[in-house]
């Protein structure tokens, strides 16, 4: 670290924004990594300290947006808790090490428990980044089959429904629907700037909105209709609009009789769910559920039910596969799949491999110790980003030894966090790579300080499918600040200490030009541009899709080979309040557009506005709340079977009687982490390690709390 | 001459706050200090309910109670119709900012009164205020009131009915003009 560098880090925004008012200003193009959406950027510079960001208009991603997250998160660069070297716990502390020393002895130990162990005892888990397909790489050259995303507790369940109904997931048309409705999802608060900008491009045209979700959620500020769901019951609702779709043959015909299997098996069961039972369960009046299904096949095949993110079925109840199912299913009736307008099939680069240039790795040969794809256990689990909430419970069955931790608090974003943090600390190596001092890097025997992602050329990206493929780059604005490295670099740096370098023996340059190499892009056209599109543009309609059939599979014979039913059927929430009970509800969580994960809530920025506006307050439905005698900012305890924890009250009127709505991001128990540290609560703090029996998900919204005023 | 005015489309804002933390990066102030703001509105009972945001700043107003009141012509308004405030002649009385009927004002961490100017060394050099190119619905419109050709005076023409001023009985007015809820 130079003298140089310290200083125009560290010197104040007063003087600098002073001395800087005429001063040149470079514009460096790169992506976001203030979420998981990686938006297109442009990063102005001046004085060699970072001034603004402004959206790429090219980037199907954001098409020139920007959230407050974008904006926000780049000051975490300046963040005085940003880790400054290496660090090594000793006695409890942590001490500043060499990365020359810290990788010697993590390989050292890395080496011991192979021996004792084998390679299945060690895990990567990681929240994707642009590298990642490099992390894959590094498990697999040790032959470990466990690489881990944080998808069990996210997104798993929404992804089988549609995979084993169409083969793969798909996106969203927004832009060229007549009538969008949106069950659970939040693009405006859970920001996705991109369909965000295709829902209003939608309504200028004319469309119509519908929101699904028990809380009057950002996107429904938007909407023509809200409706109020009960909490856990989309799929009463979903079951009840293809009964109507069936009997009022509201469906198209053509699409069903050409591209799809099973039909008559749904014609058979969906008699069992008429609008009239689905109302006692779903709170929606049955008028209400026939208006709407007739409304949206009025506009087939330009209109869609959204495919979902985490909200509603991503991975929140006992039937958030079903649900998913049964939306996938409700827009295959509707004859949208890959129309325009419709649910459509991105577009998305696929780059291009390192070998024959470089050795394959050996790759595992048992699998994973979570069960994900395995009959018996978790035959509907993506294999692809594993059980990750599992980890914990694998450490202290002892199955997992050693584990990686990059760009990811598991401590913090995983349920039960006792739990967590006592199956984390039983790991005999804990490698923590981070750019601070997060719950989960704080248990850690070593961290490693990634760069900010303002500080470091990345691995080439292909975040930005859409109507035609892009891919973009991170790319260094300004120098590190401290003794820091890029996480591509940080990867490779293990494989060679870890014994596996065989497989690594490029530089980044030369592995993003084999990467791009399909597409025949050239790596300095990127790095000027930022983003180039590539292949070719989507086209409407398709031959074959991704499942065995080849067709839309309404009845999965794969499924009722598994022991599952071949058609969506109703299945009850886990758990449901006492309805006797004044101080029962269900506890739901969604995002505030201001925070992403555990990991801006220490940005002093974005954490004003949740003070300025007093965000931190669980929500609750103001029948509810007078029956309790509490009143707009009264405090409250919440209690679950596993956790409790105090909190200030919004008392509101768009909010579903049954539930309260806490908002993620805060609740950081890190003291490392001062701005964050100490304020509001997580849901994760009262929900138990649940895994759906299916898939394996976290089923984030089976949790009842009691609420008191205090 | 430009005269410079914006739209603020009520209908769209959802209440991300980009506006306010792009405004912060544009003009470097500190994590406490915005230029913009919201305020939030409820109505109705559960189910029938609606809630929406109001986003204001600066009104820019023809008749600016804030350039009345100033005792050394430090808030002043430039032919552009922009409404700014020079910092070296500014002695820190905040009459202004009693005076200002929209709040719109505030002292930055610096200690100096400041607000919205329209990002107009921006748009002096071609460019677009940051609280407009970052929203993603498209809540604000910005641009010269008196070119016909503008987007802002095309949106007004096809709009006037829909269209009001913030707090329209104190006639200060506002060169930013509210398309209705």
């Amino acid at each position: 670290m130079t003298a140089a560098a310290l200083s125009a880090g560290t010197f104040g925004l007063k003087a600098w924004s002073k001395t800087t008012a005429s001063a040149p200003v470079t514009r460096v193009p790169t992506i976001c990594n203030g979420c998981g959406n990686r938006c297109a950027l442009f990063v102005s510079v001046k004085n060699k300290r970072i001034w603004k960001v402004e959206g790429n208009p090219d980037a199907n991603g954001n098409q020139g947006a920007v959230c407050p997250k974008g904006h926000g998160y780049l000051h975490d660069l300046y963040n005085p808790n940003r880790i400054r070297s290496p660090l090594k716990r000793v006695n409890g502390k942590f001490e500043p090490v060499t990365w020359e020393q810290a990788y010697k002895e993590i390989a050292q130990k890395v080496n011991l428990i192979l021996l004792d162990n084998g390679p299945e005892s060690i895990f990567w888990v990681n929240y994707p980044q642009p590298n990642q397909a490099y992390a894959l790489r590094l498990m697999h050259s040790m032959s470990s089959p466990h690489y881990f995303t944080h998808g069990s507790t996210c997104y798993t369940a929404r992804n089988a429904g549609w995979n084993f109904t169409v083969g793969k997931l798909p996106s969203n048309d927004l832009a060229n629907s007549r009538f969008i409705m949106i069950v659970g999802r939040n693009p405006a608060g859970g920001i996705d700037l991109g369909e965000v900008k295709g829902i209003v491009k939608a309504k200028e045209k004319g469309a119509k909105l519908v929101v699904i979700d028990p809380r009057h959620s950002e996107t429904a500020i938007l909407a023509d209709e809200w409706v109020p769901v009960k909490p856990g019951t989309d799929l009463a609702l979903l079951l009840a609009m293809i009964n109507v779709m069936v009997e009022e043959k509201l469906y198209d015909r053509n699409f069903v009789a050409n591209s799809t299997v099973g039909f008559q098996q749904l014609e058979d069961e969906i008699i069992n769910y008429p609008p009239q039972w689905a109302e006692k369960i779903c709170d929606i009046p049955a008028q209400t559920i026939i208006r709407l299904t007739r409304e949206i096949a009025r506009e087939k095949p330009q209109a869609l039910i959204h495919r979902g993110y985490h909200g509603a079925f991503g991975a929140q109840y006992l039937n958030s596969f079903q649900t998913a199912r049964a939306i996938a299913i409700a827009n295959a009736l509707l004859g949208n799949i890959n129309r325009k307008g419709g649910i459509y099939f991105s577009e998305s680069a696929e780059f291009g491999e390192l070998q024959p240039a470089h050795p394959v790795p050996p790759g595992p040969s048992v699998g994973k110790a979570d069960g994900t794809g395995i009959p018996g256990r978790y035959p509907l689990g993506s294999y692809g980003d594993g059980i990750s909430h599992a980890i914990p419970e694998l450490a202290l069955r002892g199955v997992l030894k050693c584990g990686f931790v990059y760009h990811h608090n598991p401590l913090r974003t995983n349920p039960n966090p006792k739990r967590v943090i006592a199956g984390y600390k039983k790991l005999e190596l804990l490698v923590a790579i981070d750019p601070v001092l997060s719950e989960t890097a704080s248990i850690a025997h070593y961290v490693l300080p990634a760069s900010f992602y303002l500080e470091a050329d990345e691995a080439v990206d292909n975040k930005h499918s859409g109507k035609r493929a892009q891919v973009t780059i991170q790319q260094k604005v300004v120098d590190p600040l401290f003794d820091t490295r890029s996480g591509f670099q940080i990867i490779v740096d293990l494989a060679k200490h870890l014994g596996v370098g065989k497989y690594f023996n490029f530089s980044l340059d030369e592995a993003n030009e084999l990467r791009l190499k399909p597409f025949g892009a050239d790596l300095k056209d990127l790095k000027a541009k930022g983003l180039l599109e590539v292949g070719l543009p989507w086209t409407e309609g398709f031959e074959k899709l991704e499942t065995p059939s080849g067709k839309v599979e309404i009845a999965s014979s794969t499924l009722e080979n598994l022991g599952y039913p071949a058609i969506p059927r109703w299945e009850a929430p886990l758990v449901s309040p006492d309805e006797k009970d004044a101080h029962s509800f269900r506890l739901l969580h969604g995002k505030q557009a201001i925070h992403t994960h555990a990991m801006t809530a220490n940005q002093p920025y974005l954490m004003q506005v949740s003070h300025r506006y007093d965000l931190i307050r669980l929500w609750m439905n103001r029948a509810r709340a007078e029956r309790l005698g509490i009143k707009n900012g009264d405090l409250v305890e919440l209690k679950s079977f596993i956790g409790e924890g105090r909190i200030r009250v919004k008392v509101t009127e768009g909010l579903h009687p049954s539930c309260v709505w806490l908002p993620s991001g805060y609740g950081i128990f890190s003291k490392r982490l001062t701005t964050a540290y100490d304020h509001g609560l997580s849901y994760n703090d009262f929900l138990p390690t649940l895994f759906d029996p299916s898939v394996g998900h976290a089923m984030a919204s089976e949790v009842i709390v009691s609420v008191r005023k205090v | 001459m430009a005269r410079y005015g914006m739209v603020i489309d009520e209908t769209k804002c959802v209440g991300c706050h980009a506006c306010r933390v792009a405004c912060q990066n544009q003009n470097n102030l500190h994590e406490n200090d915005a230029f913009n703001f919201l305020v939030e509105k409820e109505s109705g009972t559960f189910p029938n309910f609606s809630r929406g945001f109001l986003p204001a700043q600066c009104q820019h107003c023809d008749k600016p109670p804030c350039v009345s009141v100033c005792p050394t012509g430090a808030s002043r308004k430039r032919s552009d119709g922009v409404v700014i405030v020079k910092e070296k002649d500014c002695i820190g009385c905040k009459y202004c900012i009693a005076a200002c009927p929209y709040n719109a004002r505030i002292i930055t961490k610096n200690g100096s009164v400041d607000k919205c100017r329209f990002c107009i060394e921006l748009v002096e050099s071609g460019g677009t205020p940051a609280c407009v190119t970052t929203c993603m619905t498209g809540v604000r419109i910005f641009g010269d009131l008196d070119d016909p050709a503008s987007d802002i005076a095309q949106f007004i023409a096809k709009n006037r009915r829909n269209l009001r001023v913030l707090k329209g009985e104190l006639r200060t007015g506002p060169a930013v003009f509210y398309r209705k809820a």
